[in-house]
């Protein structure tokens, strides 16, 4: 069989588009190693597909081994990817092989970059915080719009298998410079409820009163809160950013050393709940 | 132990299980505490108390995010066992602090373990591409999410299998001190967090704006709403703004390149 009677045969179809998206959306971090990472995933999720566009089993095994190598972005961006690398098989069979393997090492990379800050540290900061504050005062709602929002990124996710599928390795990276500022853009929203975030959501006071013979100052009110409200969390914030700039202390390094600050200051009466 | 006892223990022991299935692929209810704590919530019957023990959680997790396939301290995970605990004995938020923030924190070594024995899972998975036995390989892979999903499932089934009432006598047997503290250390923990997303974020480049979503709130009070509104309005300028300036680059460098190649 030659390559152009493959090509003039399009035996992909949307379902088979909609079943690889859904499938690799499903497993993505299900099978995740530290050696390939998302690979497994990739090739278990693409093998319906590729048994279409292979239907010789030593070209198939080929594609699907190519698959299990390195991979890891995130999911919504490799939708979009796969599905590119997916029509490029289709198109060359098994001469694509190298050219699957560079187009996906090339781009998850920066798209992982964009759709990591987008998808798992923008959004859910941003909706967490609104639902966080609703459900303290024992308010579902932001949490039922959150549940509806991701069924909704669910359809999404699916659908931008097809769309890499459709329009190709262009739109793949013409899209990726765009997403940059995008991400900037949607930084900066990110970056002013940061700010709201730090005088709000992080508590820190003290119960310390100094007495002045008949006088008493409390540290809290009549000093801090009169030099700026919100200053101890302030502080805070500034410490645990710069302690982040050391590799050695880790989020859970650093989490281990706010809850002994925290005991200590419990202990001692410096700091209150 | 009641029926229904017996039927909630199950379900949350489920609920923990599926719970890193989902977030690990579907990211439906993913482990976001205020999600994840609703439905602990509806499965116990007090979704009051759920939720503020959702809420608090979620706002210690805000930033804190599991990228490139690193490990973060499960929240989720805290709230359904923190939940659990605080619902079936009666005690409050401070219980369900006292037990699931370190639950939280030991599930991140489970995570570790899971991945390195799915390591030899996808080994075994290329072996049989490779001797041709696909129906195999594709079977196996199911192994994957029922291996991630015990990463969550055994705490949980080991706190519901001590008892609610054997880790309410612990707790009671705390000093109050301790209890205070790590209620001390929940106001303060989301600091972990802020610092992880500033980290993630062009901080540097971006600065007024922290410091306005700042002063909005520490000054003026304004809702966290209202300065993520603030803050759209600013990104929707940013972006327009750039976008023609790239565009007008794109036009001119596209230009440019017309004219030499008139000149060849």
């Amino acid at each position: 069989m030659s390559k152009q009677e493959k090509s003039a045969n399009p035996k992909i179809t949307k379902r088979d588009l909609r079943r690889a998206g859904s499938r690799y959306n499903f497993m993505a971090v299900n099978l995740f190693n530290y050696e390939s990472q998302m690979g497994p995933a990739v090739a278990w999720a693409l093998a319906p597909i590729l048994r279409k566009i292979y239907p010789d089993d030593d070209e198939y095994q080929a594609a699907l081994d190519n698959h299990f190598n390195y991979f890891n972005s995130t999911t919504v961006m490799s939708s979009m990817i796969l599905g590119a690398t997916t029509a490029m098989e289709e198109k060359d069979g098994p001469q694509a092989k190298e050219a699957v393997q560079s187009l996906k090492t090339s781009l998850m990379g920066p798209l992982a970059g964009v759709g990591d800050t987008l998808v798992w540290v923008l959004w859910p900061t941003i909706i967490g915080s609104i639902s966080g504050y609703m459900a303290l005062q024992g308010n579902p709602l932001g949490a039922i719009i959150w549940l509806i929002a991701n069924i909704i990124f669910w359809f999404v996710k699916v659908k931008l298998f097809e769309v890499g599928y459709t329009s190709g390795t262009k739109l793949v990276t013409s899209l990726g410079s765009k997403m940059v500022l995008f991400t900037e853009a949607a930084s900066i929203m990110g970056l002013s409820v940061v700010g709201a975030l730090i005088a709000t959501v992080v508590k820190v006071t003290t119960p310390l009163t100094f007495q002045f013979g008949k006088v008493s100052l409390a540290l809290q009110t009549g000093v801090l809160d009169k030099i700026m409200p919100a200053l101890l969390p302030a502080l805070l914030t500034l410490l645990v950013y710069k302690l982040l700039d050391n590799k050695k202390w880790t989020p859970t390094r650093i989490i281990l050393l706010v809850i002994v600050i925290a005991l200590a200051g419990s202990y001692f009466g410096i700091l209150k709940a | 132990m009641s029926s229904i006892e017996i039927l909630q223990d199950i379900l949350i022991i489920l609920l923990a299980g599926f719970m890193t299935v989902d977030q690990n692929g579907l990211v439906i209810m993913s482990w976001f505490p205020v999600i994840v704590g609703m439905i602990t919530g509806l499965i116990m019957g007090d979704l009051h108390t759920a939720l503020v023990i959702a809420g608090t959680f979620q706002l210690m997790m805000l930033g804190v995010a599991a990228l490139g396939g690193a490990s973060a301290p499960n929240y989720g995970l805290a709230t359904i066992v923190g939940a659990f605990v605080a619902i079936r004995t009666g005690t409050g938020i401070k219980a369900a602090i006292a037990v699931g923030l370190p639950v939280g924190l030991i599930a991140i070594q489970l995570e570790v373990v899971a991945r390195i024995i799915c390591n030899f899972l996808a080994h075994k998975m290329k072996t049989d591409n490779q001797q041709h036995k696909w129906q195999t390989m594709r079977r196996e892979a199911w192994l994957g999410p029922i291996l991630f999903s015990l990463q969550t499932a055994i705490p949980t089934l080991l706190v519901v299998l001590v008892g609610p009432q054997f880790v309410k006598f612990i707790l009671n047997a705390i000093p109050t001190w301790v209890t205070n503290g790590l209620t001390i250390a929940g106001g303060m923990l989301p600091v972990v967090g802020i610092g992880m997303l500033m980290h993630y974020m062009p901080v540097k480049k971006f600065l007024p704006y922290i410091i306005v979503g700042f002063v909005l709130s520490a000054y003026l009070k304004v809702a966290v709403l209202g300065i993520a509104l603030l803050g759209f309005a600013a990104s929707y300028w940013y972006f327009t703004s750039e976008a023609r300036k790239v565009k007008e680059a794109v036009t001119q460098a596209a230009v440019d390149e017309d004219g030499e190649n008139y000149d060849e």
